[in-house]
């Protein structure tokens, strides 16, 4: 046998084993099986918008990216020191090392890809006017009532973008599938999204909730969700539903594209022209990792900071009355 | 013949029908199934009856609230309790008691916490069930609550939840789901009826057709009954055309009552 022939059916072998690969990546009804667990981890430490100075540049250079690596291996030395110290020096915030951790460098600049600077476009004048909640990161000291948290302290939601976008922890994202629906579970908060496939129209204009009513598709092998029929005035597009709080015109369009066996690139298009100038995206990828799994998240139901915040508010008020 | 070849006969006969009548019940044939033969159980699923008021047979009774007159009251119902008894023991017998009395502090529902097994599935509201190849979803209108069977092989609680842990098998075509660490701050109902965290529930889900799913489920909590026992209902695929899961986030309508006392006066 000619090395050629060998080197042909060698050829061969490996077309067909990635063939199987692709058609393994298929549900036993033909659509594109993106199920597993998927964490926002490893972009938890890129910020939201570029700094300006680094103008159009939307991913680091190798030295930058060989820089964050150093930086993970130590804090993954730290924070295993830290696992055996903790206990010795009690304090009342929970270690560092509690938190999750990105496990390889983000290689962007910014989260915010769309605009091109990566930055978030500006507000309409109208959009300038509407009120954050002030305990919106939970350091509200004065606090009249739970009104004044954000909807996440308040253990109600963190809105489409802020269940996803990489926070301190609770970056999971658990898909399942089933014939005609996608269901994309998220630790925090517990929320729960239906996805119907079967393009049947948006519910009625009066239904409107904060996560939303979503439809879904398949562009190729990337899913693609649009989210209509959000209540006004509620989380914002930032991390936890932070920001400033978005609109009822609101349209979410979100890309869930496949690109190896443990990675997900997601992108969410922001289309709010009565918040936002223009259109804007955010993007980043989801990974699959080794024993990553969402708990239940009890939030409400153990949300004993928000009892805590408000007595002790009152109880502060009483103490300044009687001096 | 003689009399020994008839009994002979009569014995083989004998064998052969009880070994027939020991093969499973047909295969239902109008149900929707999966690629695998497996039935499938995805769809917008209800309970009709009153079961959320009190899973035993109640009589038609005011609600707390006269101002919300007939609107607030609470209709009659059977119950889904087989033989209609709950075994309680008779200390347990006394808190459910004391739970009916003070539900509007205590329910967990009035509070907008999750509302646990088997609660979820008969409240006044539909879930979802999607169904994958392997796992299975219910998602629950009702407070966003969820849970997610693992029909792999079976999981141990790592920590007690509201929802419990959750290990799926078919026998046949039922869905057999073993739920252990359940916190035990669940009620069964709006009138006290409650559980304790060793509670040890077996859920079996049927369909009698493709828009009826049966529901059992046994339960067995020794710290709180004297046996186990069992409820039984049907659920009823929600036909609407445009029937969906829609959000019920009652956390925002229970605040006031939660921490009303605490607001800035």
């Amino acid at each position: 046998m000619s090395v050629r022939f060998l080197m042909l059916i060698a050829a061969l072998t490996m077309i067909l084993t990635a063939a199987n690969a692709l058609e393994a990546q298929k549900t036993a009804w033909g659509d594109p099986d993106l199920q597993g667990t998927w964490t926002s981890d490893d972009c938890i430490n890129t910020p939201m918008q570029r700094p300006a100075n680094a103008g159009e540049k939307l991913y680091l250079t190798e030295e930058e990216l060989a820089q964050r690596e150093a930086a993970i291996a130590r804090q993954t030395e730290n924070d295993k020191q830290e696992f055996v110290a903790a206990n010795a020096r009690p304090n009342v915030n929970p270690p560092g090392h509690w938190g999750e951790r990105a496990r390889r460098p983000c290689r962007q600049t910014s989260l915010v890809v769309d605009p091109p600077n990566g930055r978030i476009p500006d507000l309409t004048p109208e959009a300038q006017t509407r009120i954050i909640p002030r305990g919106a990161g939970n350091n509200n000291a004065q606090p009249a009532s739970w009104e004044d948290f954000s909807f996440y302290i308040r253990c109600i939601t963190r809105g489409v973008a802020g269940s996803i976008l990489p926070v301190i922890y609770g970056n999971g994202t658990q898909i399942m599938q089933g014939p005609g629906y996608v269901l994309l579970l998220q630790e925090m908060v517990h929320e729960a999204r239906v996805i119907p496939l079967d393009g049947r129209p948006h519910a009625g204009a009066n239904v409107r909730s904060y996560m939303g009513d979503s439809r879904g598709h398949w562009e190729g092998t990337t899913l693609v969700i649009e989210t209509t029929n959000f209540l006004a005035g509620k989380t914002g597009i930032g991390l936890n539903g932070g920001g400033t709080p978005t609109s009822d015109a609101l349209k979410l369009t979100e890309r869930f594209t496949r690109i190896n066996a443990n990675t997900i690139n997601y992108e969410l298009t922001i289309d709010d022209p009565k918040t936002y100038t223009r259109p804007w995206k955010v993007g980043f990828p989801i990974t699959q990792e080794p024993g990553y799994q969402n708990f239940e998240y009890a939030c409400h139901e153990g949300n004993n900071a928000m009892f805590n915040s408000l007595s002790g508010a009152r109880t502060a008020e009483k103490i300044a009355d009687t001096k | 013949m003689s009399n020994r070849l008839i009994i002979f006969i009569l014995a083989v006969a004998l064998l052969v029908i009880s070994i027939y009548g020991q093969t499973p019940a047909p295969r239902a044939a109008n149900i929707p199934r999966m690629a695998d033969g497996k039935p499938n159980l995805t769809g917008l699923w209800q309970a009709l009856g009153t079961a959320y008021w009190d899973i035993r047979d109640h009589s038609a009774q005011p609600g707390p609230y006269y101002q919300l007159g007939a609107t607030g009251a609470i209709p009659a119902g059977q119950g889904i309790v087989d033989g209609g008894e709950i075994p309680y023991r008779p200390e347990a017998s006394a808190k459910q008691k004391e739970n009916f009395k003070n539900r509007l502090t205590l329910d967990p529902e009035v509070k907008c916490y999750m509302p646990g097994v088997p609660r979820g599935t008969y409240m006044p509201f539909p879930f979802q069930i999607i169904q994958s190849q392997r796992d299975i979803a219910v998602a629950y209108e009702y407070a966003t609550a969820n849970r997610v069977i693992n029909m792999g092989k079976p999981k141990e609680a790592a920590v007690d939840t509201w929802m419990g842990t959750s290990n799926g098998h078919w026998e046949g075509d039922t869905l057999v789901v073993d739920v252990t660490g359940l916190n035990g701050q669940s009620w069964f109902d709006r009138s006290g009826n409650f559980m304790s965290e060793n509670v040890h529930i077996i859920e079996r889900y049927t369909l009698a057709d493709a828009d009826h799913l049966n529901y059992e489920a046994t339960i067995d909590d020794k710290t709180v009954f004297t046996r186990p026992w069992k409820i039984s209902l049907p659920l009823y695929r929600r036909k609407e055309k445009n029937a969906q899961l829609n959000e019920f986030k009652c956390v925002e309508f229970a605040e006031e009552l939660i921490y009303g006392h605490l607001r800035k006066k």
